[in-house]
């Protein structure tokens, strides 16, 4: 067949071609369920193979758990279970609600679901292979059965940890022992849930639409019919993307904060992080074993210059790991305002001159600011520093092994977990070689970490993780920088929800405002 | 030998040499993501990647063999289509692959057809009159073209459509089906990508095209009266665009790697942004079948374009006699 291309086809396909921009305008001022922007895809929707945010996300509000985590808080209220009783340390007995069904025809949720989804984190998989989020539930030592409905969980020592870390959160996910059998590793990319919502779909790269569960049967009814999630790696497109009206809600990043403020229709959301960044400084490496050059470090290196120059002024200064509003945090802490002559002098002290340092970090433009605010911080104290960025894939490879010895100064940022037990545990001197970077080694800090770990009363565990970041603080191997910021636009019709921390989001309790 | 056998022998050396091509290209390529120094675990697990789980996912990947072992499997196993499982989804990675290829392959060749469309009129205009004003805006026109990068483009023609016209979408590929939205969606990654080539397509023509007109041949169908339309439109240009056909197959290439920048920026699947986050993940397996899919691509397009010369120019084939 051959195409002619006349003046009236040519007209009919210039006006089609005007007409479809419009098609799509119309579309996008008529939603009523929200779209949203995530920047990471699903990974593995295994709950304790998980491997970032987005799927612990999901799964939250896929999956029941036994107690669940209310909007916008870290305290909790029963969700699968209908009544948990503590009768002992380490001894706590469970009721699931009766009729708990899990979608695609997997039946009725019962204790034997429990024993299995949590035997997984301590056994392994069927395969016997480690999940990569044990850890999560390292505390439970086993999940016994004692009714239909009925079980006991058993823990190796008391445990508050537990609960905020593990059994609330995405690995505290109560999976259908039929399903898991039935699915083999096909779980890695279906979520049989019995929560609020469901995983409707899901276009790897692109995105997934989150419906609501009809047969969801907790006190979490989902708001939305559906929630689509797009994938947008990308911050500055998705930030464009929410100005040209295709989204609803996304995160952005500091050095939009004005542009945020000044869009129509929108709601700026900006949260505290509880996340760390600091300058790790390997206690083990040549002159940097010298108490005194770290010292000396710390107080040439100029923080308020580094949140300006690097985070836009945007991020609030950290003074010590713990974050404000997490248990433990140090109020306080000394704050390290930089003094030149309290440098100058300690580095006269040691009488060392002509120190030279590698500052290791991330190839990405935050990164470099602070890599290059520090070096021209130390050239003043006569510390000549050459920096080293690299991409993730070596960078995150770094301390391993033998490998790790070579660091000198190093700008790490680790993610963090609501109680405190989950930040101090890699400075421990069991993790040097893994992720301690500062190599080091305290055994009163080790010590403490585990009293932290096996004590209920909140007073108590306050005062051991403060004691800690004193002997961190003493050690002067972390120069703390920031917990982070997280900033958010949303339209003004959208009500989203997250955890204090900024990153776990609820989307069972996203609502209309 | 007559002219098919001829032919015959031309594309059978051909598709020797493109066999072995893939071959080492795809040898090369594996040799050289193993020289990348990180750990996949690291990346993905962070501060969980214990020694213990980092071992296990080693051994899942095969990355505890040796590397002859390690070829081997995979050349094996890529000979059958088989890419193995990605070990952080368990999903086939040829599914993975095949997933994305068709964004690729859309923005690609629809930014290429853009080229042609834009790019050879404007090297005729520009062949016609040389020397002119017009002449010298369409050159400075398209070495503006050449020279501003993709990225600086993407951005200027999604701050004018996207955000302050709102006619087009800014990020990703659009809803699978919806055709119209599946177009819409690919119009500013495709302008954005095609503008470059639209700048040396409208060079090349219009120089080859300076180069036929001033042939002999040429100058006796203007003695005979033959009117310049014609002289241009069906002879003149015909020959000037052998050069033009030459590069289309690098031109694909190229347009395929510097899709890699336009998924990105536009937020779109493909197989460009697939190797990027493989590769920053160090996820040899993905990387490596992305890559054999992307040479064969490379090596069939210019395989393709020979044989069109071939056709368009008996000499070309001929010239192994």
């Amino acid at each position: 067949m051959r195409m002619k291309l006349d003046r009236r086809t040519f007209l009919a396909g210039s006006s089609a071609l005007a007409i479809l921009p419009y098609v799509s305008f119309a579309r996008a001022a008529d939603r009523t369920n929200p779209i949203i922007a995530l920047d990471a895809d699903i990974g593995n929707l295994d709950p304790g193979n998980r491997v970032g945010t987005t799927e612990g996300n999901i799964i939250r509000s896929v999956c029941q758990t036994l107690v669940r985590f209310e909007p916008g808080k870290t305290t909790w209220t029963n969700d699968a279970a209908k009544e948990i009783k503590q009768i002992s340390d380490t001894e706590f007995v469970f009721e699931l609600n009766p009729g708990q069904m899990f979608t695609g025809g997997f039946g009725e949720m019962t204790a034997d679901d429990v024993k299995y989804s949590f035997d997984r984190y301590i056994n392994g998989d069927k395969n016997g292979k480690k999940l990569a989020y044990a850890d999560d539930l390292k505390a439970l030592k086993s999940v016994e059965v004692t009714g239909k409905y009925t079980g006991k969980l058993i823990l190796k020592h008391p445990s508050a940890a537990l609960w905020l870390i593990g059994i609330c959160d995405a690995s505290g996910a109560i999976l259908s022992k039929k399903a898991i059998e039935q699915l083999g590793d096909k779980i890695a990319t279906t979520l049989i849930g019995s929560g609020p919502m469901t995983l409707k779909e899901w276009r790897p790269k692109e995105q997934f639409v989150l419906a609501a569960n009809p047969d969801y049967k907790g006190p979490y009814k989902a708001h939305f019919e559906a929630i689509t999630g797009k994938i947008i790696p990308e911050r500055k497109t998705s930030f464009l993307s929410y100005q040209a009206k295709e989204l609803d809600f996304t995160a952005f990043d500091a050095d939009q904060l004005d542009t945020a403020k000044g869009l129509p229709d929108t709601r700026v959301i900006d949260i505290p992080g509880i996340d760390y960044t600091w300058i790790g400084i390997n206690v083990q490496r040549g002159d940097l074993a010298d108490l005194k050059v770290r010292q000396a470090i710390r107080w040439a290196i100029d923080v308020d210059a580094i949140i300006q120059g690097a985070y836009s002024g945007a991020s609030s200064r950290a003074k010590t790991l713990l974050a404000p509003g997490l248990l433990g945090n140090w109020a306080d802490a000394p704050l390290y305002t930089r003094d030149l002559a309290k440098a100058k002098a300690l580095l006269v002290e040691t009488g060392k001159t002509g120190l030279t340092f590698t500052f290791t970090c991330l190839n990405d433009a935050t990164s470099l600011a602070v890599a290059q605010i520090a070096q021209a911080n130390l050239a003043e104290v006569g510390i000549m520093l050459t920096i080293n960025a690299m991409d993730s894939g070596a960078y995150w490879a770094l301390g391993a092994d033998d490998a790790g010895k070579d660091l000198e100064l190093t700008l790490i940022a680790y993610t963090s977990k609501f109680d405190p037990s989950f930040q101090t545990q890699w400075f421990l001197a069991s993790q040097i070689g893994l992720w301690n970077w500062q190599r080091w080694n305290n055994p009163e800090f080790d010590k403490l970490h585990q009293e932290g770990l096996e004590t209920l009363d909140k007073a108590k565990r306050e005062e051991i993780y403060i004691k800690m970041q004193k002997l961190l603080d003493e050690s002067a191997s972390c120069i703390w920088v920031t917990h982070g910021r997280h900033f958010f636009v949303d339209a003004a019709w959208l009500k989203p929800m997250f955890l204090p921390n900024g990153k776990d989001w609820q989307f069972e309790f996203f609502d209309k405002a | 030998m007559n002219r098919s056998q001829r032919t015959a022998a031309f594309i059978a050396s051909r598709l020797a040499s493109v066999a072995l091509t893939i071959v080492g290209a795809t040898l090369l390529l594996f040799l050289m993501v193993r020289l990348v120094p990180g750990d996949f675990t690291s990346v993905m697990l962070g501060p969980r990647a214990t020694p213990e789980l980092r071992a296990q996912i080693t051994h899942d990947m095969g990355l505890d063999r040796n590397m002859i072992e390690q070829l081997w499997l995979f050349a094996s196993r890529a000979a059958t289509g088989n890419f193995g499982e990605d070990v952080v989804s368990r999903r086939p990675i040829l599914d993975i692959v095949l997933d994305v290829i068709p964004n690729t392959l859309a923005l690609a060749f629809s930014a290429l057809a853009l080229a042609l469309i834009v790019g050879i009129p404007i090297g005729v205009i520009a062949a016609l009159k040389p020397g002119s004003w017009l002449d010298s805006g369409l050159a400075l026109l398209s070495i503006s073209f050449i020279t501003t990068p993709t990225l600086v483009v993407s951005v200027i023609l999604f701050l004018i459509f996207a955000i302050g016209l709102h006619w087009l979408p800014v990020a990703g590929a659009g809803e699978p089906g919806d055709i119209a939205d599946r177009l819409r969606h690919l119009i500013l990654p495709s302008v954005a990508l095609a503008l470059g080539w639209v700048g040396y397509i409208s060079r090349l023509v219009r120089a080859a095209l300076l180069d036929t007109l001033a042939e002999l041949h040429v100058r006796t169908m203007r003695a005979y009266g033959v009117s310049e339309y014609r002289i241009v439109g069906l002879y003149a240009l015909k020959l000037a665009l052998v050069p033009v056909v030459s590069i289309l197959g690098i031109g694909l290439g190229d347009l395929i790697g510097s899709s890699v920048v336009v998924e990105i920026i536009f937020a779109r699947s493909g197989i460009g942004s697939l190797i990027f986050n493989s590769i920053a993940q160090r996820n040899y397996p993905v990387v490596q079948a992305c890559v054999v899919f992307i040479v064969a691509f490379y090596i069939v397009a210019n395989l393709v374009v020979d044989m069109i010369n071939a056709l368009l120019d008996p000499r070309i084939s001929g010239a192994r006699r």
